[in-house]
């Protein structure tokens, strides 16, 4: 291998010297390869969780998976803190006429016992099907959304549903029962939002607020190409020209927000621990927002009506936690529990809603067989090949 | 390459990184050994050491409104010249930057207009020795003059139906006076701009990636024009191909590396014919 590569190395350089680019083939080029199989695979066979809903009127639980691109019903109370099987879900919708993609958010309506799932980044689409629904089916409602939707909320009272938009730095809010290509009811964008990179949301109807979660990553927008060293018009108020990192946030919104409203409360700044902050939830009853930190593997609580510099009033962390590049949240006031759906290690935990610390859950809900690897890919649509090191670079 | 269902030996992750969750291209450098990453959501380029772990600072950040960045989608590194290569789907253009650029700086050039043609930009890389520059657009392979700066017509393109090549080809990489490419064939239709329908269709669009016309990896010289079938190819149902985005090459090792989105995972073929001296009239 070595002399071939030598060889290869000195052809190659004689090469170019007498070829010019642009010069047509020979007309009878034949395609050499084909159907070549790989020699070697890096392949997750089981789901792997991202979003999470909790139905405690009808004790059900359910887990978008992103890697086998499928929805994951289970019971409530399925799973132990102990088992180290997999744990057989009720159900599983998967197949390419659920429409089922790179999906992220999930929430479900327990009146209607329907389950909606967003597709993030290839699919542009929001899928609702019966919460009974099983295998291969066709939604019962298909319907458009912008590239790059991640998280899902809904209000009932209001029939309405909010679905946030990473690059664009939106919230785009839709009849609850919207359906194929329906313009949304009202947006919001814009500088003044504190919208950036925004992923969990979560719909406060008690309150009438929505909240949302953001990486802070912001993306100039204005025009199609960047604005040069000298803006033309230097205004603070301007859209931003360029890219800015901003810190992550927790931002909340009247539930009629919409354009470019700044928010009623931002919870931003050093003390707040945010990191990679993913899945939200607004709990009514106790007066808290909870949040899950992707970046340090941890569940961290705020009082509702924080905002600013503040840190939490408490955090779930720690190696007992089990918290593993967590991406999914619910709380479940009914049955006083907060659920997290981690990416990195086929599990599905639920905690006590008081917990604080480094404390084991309480139920684990396993994809599959503890100890299970998970390569972690999430849609890999790039790669590099570090030569030095011999190392395969995939980015999510 | 590791095998099977295994866990990544290092993992870059966390609010330091600056990395966003949308990674599409992505290079490193022989020379600085630097792993350089675009994030997108924030009009930037990161430059990492190449060992880097967990929740680690890069060590360069190419932003601000002097970049002229909107949307970096995608990055090559050209070790010749010593040039960062980024490719921008929203602002239909390519930027270079000098490897060491760091901060809010001008690209030392800029291709954009409307005689590029720059449409769906992702993969790009330089041939140094014909001093060319190849780009994967919308649903061609552009080559330009590896120097070109400003609103430059292309000086050859492939493209028709004998390449294969459908919708947004992704990923793409030079060796040696042949271009690889992963041809993902996915057929993708957006109706939002931003977060404002575009008013285009009133039909959902199927899911790209249930278009039976199914990607490949496909090889070419980096001197053909027009419709040229590909010189190799790797596709078809026992290739495991379904729409195939990410490429890498380890040529030392004759070893192609590709990921698939469908399948969310990585595969390797072993293809040292590939990377041989080729008859540049085949």
């Amino acid at each position: 291998m070595i002399q071939r590569t030598l060889l290869v190395l000195l052809l190659g350089a004689a090469i170019v010297v007498f070829v010019l680019p642009g010069q047509k083939p020979s007309a009878d080029r034949v395609t050499k390869g084909g159907a070549i199989m790989p020699v070697r695979s890096i392949v997750d066979p089981y789901p792997v969780f991202n979003g999470i809903a909790v139905d405690s009127d009808n004790n059900i639980v359910a887990m978008t998976d992103g890697n086998r691109k499928s929805l994951l019903i289970y019971d409530r109370t399925a799973g132990s803190a102990d088992s180290e099987e997999e744990t057989k879900p009720l159900r599983q919708m998967i197949g390419p006429e659920t429409n089922i993609g790179f999906v992220a958010g999930i929430m479900i309506d327990p009146k209607k016992r329907e389950v909606f799932a967003v597709n993030n980044d290839i699919e542009d689409t929001m899928l609702v099907l019966p919460c009974e629904a099983k295998g291969n089916v066709r939604p019962s409602r298909l319907l458009s959304v912008p590239h790059q939707a991640w998280g899902l909320a809904y209000s009932p009272a209001r029939k309405e549903m909010a679905v946030s938009v990473e690059m664009h730095n939106g919230i785009v809010i839709y009849k609850l029962d919207a359906d194929g290509v329906e313009a949304p009811l009202r947006a919001m964008q814009g500088p003044h939002t504190g919208l950036a990179d925004p992923h969990g949301i979560a719909w406060d109807e008690t309150h009438n607020e929505i909240a949302v979660a953001n990486h802070g990553n912001f993306r100039g927008l204005a025009k199609n190409m960047g604005s040069g060293c000298v803006p033309s018009i230097p205004i603070a108020d301007e859209e931003s020209e360029a890219g800015q990192f901003q810190p992550p946030s927790i931002t909340v919104y009247p539930a009629t927000a919409k354009g470019d409203q700044k928010p009623s409360r931002a919870i931003q700044g050093s003390k707040t621990q945010l990191d990679w902050p993913m899945g939200l939830a607004v709990d009514p009853v106790h007066n808290e927002i909870a949040v899950v930190n992707n970046g340090d593997n941890s569940v961290l609580f705020y009082r509702r009506m924080a905002s600013g510099d503040v840190a939490p009033v408490r955090a779930i962390r720690g190696p007992r936690t089990r918290i593993s590049r967590p991406m999914g949240l619910a709380i479940d006031t009914k049955n006083d529990e907060v659920w997290v759906a981690n990416f990195a290690d086929h599990t599905a935990l639920a905690f006590n809603r008081t917990d604080n610390g480094d404390q084991a859950p309480k139920r684990i809900i396993r994809n599959a067989p503890a100890g299970t690897p998970s390569a972690g890919f999430g849609n890999p649509m790039a790669m590099a090949y570090d030569s030095k090191r011999e190392e395969i670079l995939v980015p999510n | 390459m590791a095998n099977g269902n295994v866990t990544a030996k290092r993992v870059l992750a966390g609010q330091a990184t600056k990395l966003g969750r949308t990674v599409h291209g992505m290079a490193y450098n022989p020379v600085r050994d630097e792993i350089i990453v675009p994030n997108p959501l924030s009009d930037a380029i990161l430059v990492f050491r190449a060992g880097a772990s967990g929740d680690e600072a890069p060590l360069r950040i190419i932003q601000g409104p002097c970049t002229q960045l909107v949307t970096p989608h995608a990055v090559s590194f050209d070790p010749v010249n010593q040039e960062i290569l980024v490719a921008s789907l929203t602002g239909k253009a390519v930027y270079v930057f000098p490897a060491t650029a760091n901060g809010n700086v001008a690209p030392a050039r800029l291709l954009h207009g409307p005689k590029t043609k720059l449409g769906h930009v992702v993969g790009l890389g330089v041939d140094p020795a014909h001093n060319v520059l190849a780009v994967a657009n919308s649903k061609d392979v552009l080559i330009f003059n590896r120097t070109d700066n400003g609103d430059v017509a292309p000086r050859a393109a492939i493209a028709g139906p004998k390449t294969g090549i459908e919708d947004e080809p992704w990923e793409l990489e030079v060796y040696k006076g042949k271009i690889f490419l992963a041809a993902s064939n996915h057929l993708h239709q957006n109706l939002y701009s931003g977060v404002t329908q575009k008013g285009i269709s009133n039909k959902v669009p199927e899911d790209p990636w249930l278009n039976p016309d199914l990607g490949f990896i496909g090889v070419w010289l980096i001197t053909d024009n027009g419709d040229v079938p590909p010189l190799y190819k790797i596709g078809g149902p026992f290739s495991g191909l379904l729409h195939p985005v990410g490429l890498a090459l380890n040529p030392k090792d004759g070893e192609i590396y590709v990921s698939d989105s469908v399948r969310n995972g990585v595969l390797e073929f072993l293809t040292p014919d590939f990377f041989e001296q080729s008859n540049t009239k085949n």
